[in-house]
């Protein structure tokens, strides 16, 4: 049984190794009832991974990872009782319908909320009558998304979850996400942009080739969020130096590339001083953050 | 702050690689024709090499086997004899070395025309359903370039089949010109069943749908090559069917420019049939896409009760194959046995063999159960196959995270294909029986089950060594588990020509089926064989549920 007291999701030291490659190194996580936390990190950052040994589909190759005090390889039966999980990418059964599936899956779950998974069909405009090999990729997601939360479980691990669904599904279920929130169900999803863990997270840890380099509340790692700056412009260059939040500056032949975190307006008044003929702002993807503020620091070292 | 260059290589890297991406409609289609030579490449290694070898066997073994006259005399007594041939083909000339090897093929075309039309179907029908083709039609590939994608590679593979028959025989001392047309023919049949397998996938909506269609041609085929057989005189009836092409490539016929031409022909009409056909929309079908369902379906609300679900599917098919052969074998004992009878040589030299009783409708069903005992010991496989699939695929991931162990996963999965063995192992005696009481020469009811269920222990055998394959190294479960049974029964089939010793070809199960209904079961092969599967099935299952999960 589960052991009161005990935090939802514990990884302690966790430590999963392909033959040669760590994919994943001594990971220490607690969350507790009730937070949504974010699992960061670029592509083959190790998420899948963690969630994977966390589920007990792959053994720990050392540490160890528990769900409401359960060992995820010792105990995954009963460590699943209590959880519903979205994978990454759903492969159905071809020969069965959606709704076949998701009827299963709920089944298998230990049951579900008929209500709400009516319910949830409807907003996701999903049409659960075909065959599973006909659904598209954001279909199939679909079917993951319901399948999981259709059952109310106390505790959702997703992965990507929101991979394949077209911008107007994500903000569905985003705010599915903030719904369960409200109902007190823990939250341990992994993603690749940094927006989309903003958007939903409490906390987030964030992950780099294996290992956790970040761990904290969004405000604590506010310092991540940057915004990516490129401006042209004609005559003499801005001076850029010591303008807070500017980092990487590059300024030369006419154009500016640099990125700033936190508030612009001291580089905006900066950049008035040159004549800018052009300005564009955009968030950079997490391996453009992640060279600006990890590699630095895996320079000094 | 520090300053970066803008040419770092580190932000380089992605648009180059973006711009790696073919975008020419000859490169992508280059390499959905690469794609599809990947997906067929192991089977096809595996059946070349084993079909060629099997055939070489016979060239191989040839002048050892049948060293005095008195020997190619037997072989020469079973020509022309309706029942056999409707079995085996057409069988002429065969006191040579050329003669014996065509004729042989008659049986191993068979196989060709089984493994043609399904990876053909494979590759068509079943990439959509897996979503492959939907990734290549993103690029600038038309249904029209996928087909002939597909076709273009199938093609490349029975070049190369036609090579290794061609020049393995030649080299063993085989007539050049008879072994290069032998080569040729069976590439072409090859061709003509994936033909009519990608045919069968523009027609059908969906995977299953395709391989009855092309399921049905083959028992067409076959049935015509049958007739042909049976009524002895309509030598029309031979030209009507590919499989009586494959008969006429010997020398004396003098017909090899009719039976390359009627290939060509029909080859050629099939394709473009199939490519005339090639639709625009994925999933569509002329006979309906399947994609929508009953308004009711039968609700699948456990995981017990999909494993039954995949199970029986995959039977299914299997077991209308075994019907179908387990009553042809019943329809034509009487027959076979008769015209034994009238070669008392042959009688005993089967019998000196384990053989025994060959003259009696008893002692055929033994004889030919063999073959029922090979399906069996495949479908074995296949089931195993099936279960690594699941993993593969990913699928299994939605039970294992929920509350649902491998223990429990895999177990139901081995019992379900253990019932299901034993239950197509007793359907296809129970057939045969019901053919010998149809031509009113019966064997007894018991009889037939026996025969059948004599099959269970071996197939159980198989999928146990399957399971421990799954269970210890599952990326090999297809290439390993059906390797295994296919090098079981060369050993038995081809060992006694190549002067195997007996004590390495006792070690194949088939050598140690006993000819049951004529002789009694033998109970210690069997509990050996139950205690060795067994084995197989508790590591793997120990292993499976000790170590991670594989994608493929
Ligand atoms: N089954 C596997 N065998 C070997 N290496 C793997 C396997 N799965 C993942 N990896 C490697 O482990 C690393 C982490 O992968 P993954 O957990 O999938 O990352 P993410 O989900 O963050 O993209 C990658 O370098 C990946 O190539
Ligand atoms: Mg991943």
């Amino acid at each position: 049984m589960t052991s009161p007291g005990a935090p939802v999701v514990r990884l302690v030291e966790l430590t999963k190794r392909y033959g040669r490659l760590t994919a994943l190194d001594r990971f220490t996580l607690d969350i507790h009832e009730g937070e949504i936390v974010g699992l960061l990190g670029p592509n083959g950052a190790g998420k899948t991974t963690t969630l994977r040994t966390l589920l007990g589909l792959l053994k720990p190759s050392g540490g160890s990872a528990e769900i409401f005090g359960l060992d995820a390889w010792q105990q995954p039966v009963e460590a699943h009782r209590h959880l519903a999980f979205i994978p990454g990418e759903f492969a159905v059964w071809p020969q069965l319908s959606g709704g076949q599936i998701l009827d299963l899956l709920g089944t298998v779950a230990g049951g579900y909320d008929k209500g709400y998974r009516d319910e949830l069909v409807e907003r996701f405009n999903f049409d659960p009558s075909k065959r599973g090999r006909s659904y598209s990729k954001g279909n199939r997601q679909k079917i993951a998304v319901i399948a999981a939360l259709m059952t109310r479980a106390p505790l959702l691990v997703m992965d990507e979850p929101s991979s394949g669904l077209d911008p107007l599904m994500t903000a569905e279920f985003q705010e599915c996400l903030r719904e369960a929130r409200a109902e007190g169900q823990t939250i341990f999803l992994s993603s690749h942009i940094l927006s989309e863990v903003e958007a939903v997270c409490d906390r987030v840890a964030v992950l780099r080739e294996g290992v956790c380099v970040e761990q904290g509340t969004l405000a604590e790692l506010r310092h991540l969020h940057a915004n990516t700056v490129e401006a042209t412009y004609t005559g003499d260059p801005p001076d850029l130096d010591g303008v807070p939040g500017v980092e990487d500056a590059y300024v030369a032949d006419g154009v500016i590339r640099l990125h700033v975190s936190g508030s612009p307006d001291a580089l905006l008044k900066a950049l008035a001083q040159a004549s800018i003929t052009g300005i564009q702002m955009r968030e950079p993807s997490l391996e453009e953050l992640f060279h600006a503020f990890y590699d630095d620091s895996a320079d000094a070292a | 702050m520090t300053a970066t260059t803008p040419s770092s290589p580190r932000t380089r890297r992605r648009p180059a690689a973006a711009a790696a991406e073919p975008r020419s409609p000859a490169r992508v289609w280059w390499r959905a024709y690469r794609h599809h030579l990947r997906l067929v490449r192991n089977a096809a290694i595996a059946w070349i090499t084993a079909l060629t070898a099997i055939s070489a066997g016979v060239v191989a073994t040839f002048d050892d086997r049948y060293a005095t006259e008195a020997e190619r005399q037997a072989l020469t007594a079973m020509e022309g004899i309706p029942a056999f041939e409707a079995l085996v083909g057409r069988y002429v000339q065969v006191a040579t070395v050329e003669g014996l090897t065509l004729s042989r093929w008659g049986m191993f075309g068979i196989l060709v025309a089984v493994w043609a039309m399904l990876s053909a179907v494979k590759l068509l029908r079943g990439a959509e359903e897996v979503g492959h083709v939907e990734a290549l039609r993103a690029g600038l590939l038309t249904p029209w370039g996928l087909l002939a994608s597909v076709l273009a590679a199938l093609g490349t593979v029975y070049v190369l089949f036609a090579v290794a028959i061609g020049a393995t025989h030649s080299a063993l001392g085989m007539d050049a010109a008879t072994s290069w047309a032998l080569g040729g023919a069976v590439a072409l049949l090859a061709a003509t069943f994936a033909a009519a397998g990608a045919l069968a996938s523009q027609v059908a909506g969906a995977r299953r749908q395709a391989v009855g269609i092309v399921g049905a041609f083959l028992g067409l085929t076959l049935g015509v090559r049958l007739m042909a057989a049976a009524t002895g005189t309509a030598e029309w009836l031979w030209w009507a069917t590919p499989f009586g092409w494959i008969g006429y490539l010997h020398e004396v016929d003098e017909a090899r420019g009719a039976v390359f031409g009627s290939f060509a022909v029909l080859v050629i009409a099939l394709v473009v049939a199939a490519l005339m056909l090639a639709r625009r929309e994925l999933h569509a079908g002329l006979v309906g896409d399947g994609a929508e369902i009953a308004t009711r379906p039968r609700s699948v609300r456990s995981q017990g009760g999909l494993a039954a679900r995949l199970t029986a599917a995959s039977a299914a098919t299997w077991g209308i194959v075994l019907a179908v052969v387990g009553l042809a074998f019943g329809l034509l004992a009487r027959d076979f046995s008769e015209a034994v009878a009238d070669m008392p040589t042959m009688v005993q030299f089967a019998a000196e063999i384990g053989w025994i009783g060959i003259d009696t409708p008893e002692g055929v069903v033994a004889f030919v159960f063999v073959l029922v005992t090979l399906l069996l010991a495949a479908l074995a496989a296949a089931l195993v196959v099936g279960m690594r699939e699941e993993e593969a695929t990913w699928r299994i991931e939605h039970l294992l995270v929920r509350p649902v162990g491998r223990l429990r996963w895999l177990t139901s999965r081995v019992g379900l294909a253990a019932v299901a063995l034993a239950l197509l192992a007793a359907m296809t005696g129970v057939v045969a029986w019901l053919g010998t009481v149809i031509v009113g020469t019966p064997i007894s009811f018991t009889d037939g089950l026996r025969a059948g269920l004599n099959a269970v222990p071996l197939a159980w055998l198989f999928l146990g060594l399957g399971v421990a394959v799954l269970g210890l190294a599952p990326r090999l479960t297809a290439p390993l588990t059906y390797g295994i049974v296919v090098a079981a029964f060369l050993l038995d089939f081809v060992g006694g020509f190549v002067d195997l010793p007996e004590a390495i070809i006792d070690l194949s199960p088939f050598r140690q089926l006993a000819a049951v209904p004529a002789a009694d079961v033998d109970l210690g092969a069997a509990l050996a064989m139950l205690a060795v599967g067994l084995a197989g099935a508790v590591i793997g299952v120990l292993a499976f549920c000790r170590r991670d999960l594989k994608e493929a």
